[in-house]
């Protein structure tokens, strides 16, 4: 059985006991896969100590957010619960707009994370600076009375907007500092798609709009943010590497031969 | 979804140009290309950029275990890669520029040999790569159990036969395996991704930003799929975990679900279609804001919204909003999409 990634997280930084430590070398011994995303999270933290804290690590969102989801459904299981039972016995679309309010707060949450995670935050202090964050989404989602829950789910989902235009801004700007380190189509192929999401973000956002309360609407607006915002740290991560120690490298040679019609 | 991984940024590490490489505590070999030169007017300066094809040939054979592992950097040029029998990886590169002969002695194949570890990385030199028009295409064997890793910035990567995990990445290159059943990544910027003959327990990630990803033939545990404009296809496929995210793309999926299996699809604009053969049973948990739900198998409505009071079952169900069951109800399908028609069909 493998390890879980916190485990090899921990590993890789080298905060587990000693103990724990052996037994994640045992299997790492016999496993190329852990292996390699061990070795993979010792580069990123090689790199992240080399670089500026303007530059986000890759792979540091999704466990912030799988981390946050993880804590808050733990933390707030016995919320939840109630939530879900309220719904399923009684059809009651204000608790079930309640659990929907509770994953917009975490949203909200994630998305401030996020742009934490753009001006400045490395892979360390995430771990400490979730918990906090999931708690007070989880105690926000106790203290919301399922009456005024639509209410909020709109001034909740405005508040995640916020929060991921802010993010979405921050990154735009460092992509478009430094796209130059990147091959003329590659960069042209990432404005296209970015291109793409702000068309669905629009599309989403003009569906919230006209029907607030619509959950599809809802789901689309922030996926396609959430999507806007992986795109962005990928970019800024590849422009990172294309630059790092490599004044006259990649992007340079590959630019060069495409021009030239190879 | 991550669609530029880690393993990418390692990898184009490694084949940035010689830039404090050496590591003093490894074997390194570094083999400067053998000077056999190929071309129309071999010899004769033909003017930067337009002359005929100058090429210089490199080949090279390292013993390495037959469960070892493999990796190979490259940053303009393919990339294939067979499993063989034997114990040894064999490498054979071909350099090539339309520009000055003398660019091609500017790179280098460099072959880091250690116990069961064989790197292949291609170094540009520094100080001339401005001007620098070479590209490497690499034909590599390994033995068929070894475990590889294949990226490269700007050409194809294509892994044939091989047994053992296989990592494989390109930013602007199509990625294809064939006949080789422990792909756990395959990922792209710009080109496609195409998959078959995949077989394994593990995981199975395969993601392009711009192009379609393509698989079949796949038996696995965990499969993650991912584009921004691309379509995602997988047929004659088995997985009891699936997650699926695209923007302007399409999504299908042919084949057949696990029971107790979790399937989650999420698009924008692009139909989702699952195509099942005898599924055991699902709960499927639809929505879409502007396009339609049809159901082929009979479904038990099971939602509270959008629900057709008069009727408990029906067939060929279509809104925009559902909760239902069929058969004993042990798989997970939860799909959205945004604009898109969410069809489940039969096989």
């Amino acid at each position: 059985m493998h390890p879980n990634e916190d485990a090899l997280n921990a590993f890789a930084d080298g905060s587990l006991t000693a103990g724990e430590a052996a037994e994640i070398e045992r299997h790492l011994g016999a496993c190329v896969s852990c292996r390699q995303l061990v070795d993979d999270l010792r580069e990123i933290l090689g790199a992240t100590a080399d670089l500026d804290p303007l530059e986000p690590p890759v792979r540091v969102w999704p466990r912030i957010e799988r981390a946050i989801r993880l804590e808050q459904e733990h933390a707030a299981r016995p919320v939840g619960a109630e939530v879900v039972a309220a719904s399923a016995a009684t059809g009651d679309r204000g608790a079930a707009a309640a659990g929907r309010y509770r994953s917009l707060r975490w949203l909200a949450a994630a998305a401030a994370l996020v742009l934490a995670s753009a001006v400045g935050i490395r892979y360390a202090p995430w771990r400490q600076s979730a918990a906090p964050a999931s708690q007070t989404a989880a105690a926000g989602g106790a203290e919301i009375a399922a009456g005024d829950a639509a209410q909020s789910v709109e001034s909740e989902l405005r508040q995640a907007e916020a929060h991921y235009e802010n993010a979405i801004k921050g990154l735009e700007q460092i992509a478009n500092a430094e796209q130059n380190a990147l091959d003329p189509r590659t960069a042209a192929t990432l404005q296209k798609n970015l291109a793409v999401i702000d068309q669905a973000i629009s599309e989403s956002r003009a569906a919230v709009r006209s029907q607030p309360a619509n959950e599809p609407a809802q789901q689309s607006l922030i996926e396609n943010f959430k999507t806007k915002i992986a795109l962005l740290q990928d970019t800024v991560a590849l422009i990172n590497e294309m630059r790092k120690g490599n004044e006259a490298g990649a992007a340079r040679i590959v630019s060069s031969l495409k021009e030239k019609g190879e | 979804m991550r669609l530029i991984s880690a393993l990418l940024l390692t990898a184009l590490a490694a084949a940035r140009p010689a830039l404090a490489q050496d590591e003093p505590h490894r074997v390194v070999v570094r083999d400067v290309v053998r000077g056999v030169t190929h071309g129309a007017k071999s010899g004769a300066y033909q003017g930067r950029d337009r002359g005929s094809e100058q090429t210089d040939r490199f080949s090279r054979k390292v013993k390495l275990g037959r469960d070892g592992r493999v990796s190979i950097g490259n940053i303009s040029g393919n990339i294939a890669i067979t499993g063989g029998s034997g114990d040894e990886v064999t490498i054979d590169a071909v350099k090539r520029t339309r520009g000055d002969q003398g660019q091609l002695a500017n790179v280098r194949i460099v072959v880091d040999d250690r116990p069961g570890r064989v790197d292949v990385r291609t170094e540009y030199d520094s100080g001339r790569s401005r001007n620098n028009n070479v590209s490497v295409d690499y034909t590599v064997t390994v033995p068929t159990g070894a475990s590889v890793e294949a990226k490269s910035v700007s050409g194809n990567v294509k892994v044939t036969g091989v047994r053992g995990a296989v990592r494989t990445e390109s930013v602007s290159g199509d990625v294809t395996t064939v006949d080789t059943p422990k792909v756990e990544a395959a990922k792209s910027v710009s080109g496609n991704v195409m998959l078959s003959g995949i077989q394994n327990d593990g995981e199975l990630s395969a993601t392009s930003v711009s192009g379609t990803v393509t698989a079949k033939g796949v038996k696995t545990h965990a499969l993650d799929l991912g584009s921004v404009s691309g379509d995602l296809l997988v047929s004659d496929v088995t997985c009891d975990r699936l997650t699926a995210k695209s923007v302007s793309g399409g999504f299908e999926y042919s084949g057949a679900i696990a029971r107790g299996g979790s399937y989650d699809v999420n698009l924008h604009s692009g139909t989702v279609r699952f195509v099942l053969a005898n599924p055991p049973g699902f709960e499927l948990t639809a929505n879409t804001f502007s396009g339609n739900i049809r159901s082929d198998w009979p479904l038990t409505i099971g939602g509270d919204r959008d629900r057709d009071p008069d009727a408990n079952r029906r067939r060929g169900a279509s809104n925009r909003s559902m909760r239902a069951t069929y058969g004993d109800g042990s798989a997970t399908l939860t799909v959205h999409t945004f604009s898109g028609d969410i069809v489940i069909a039969k096989r």
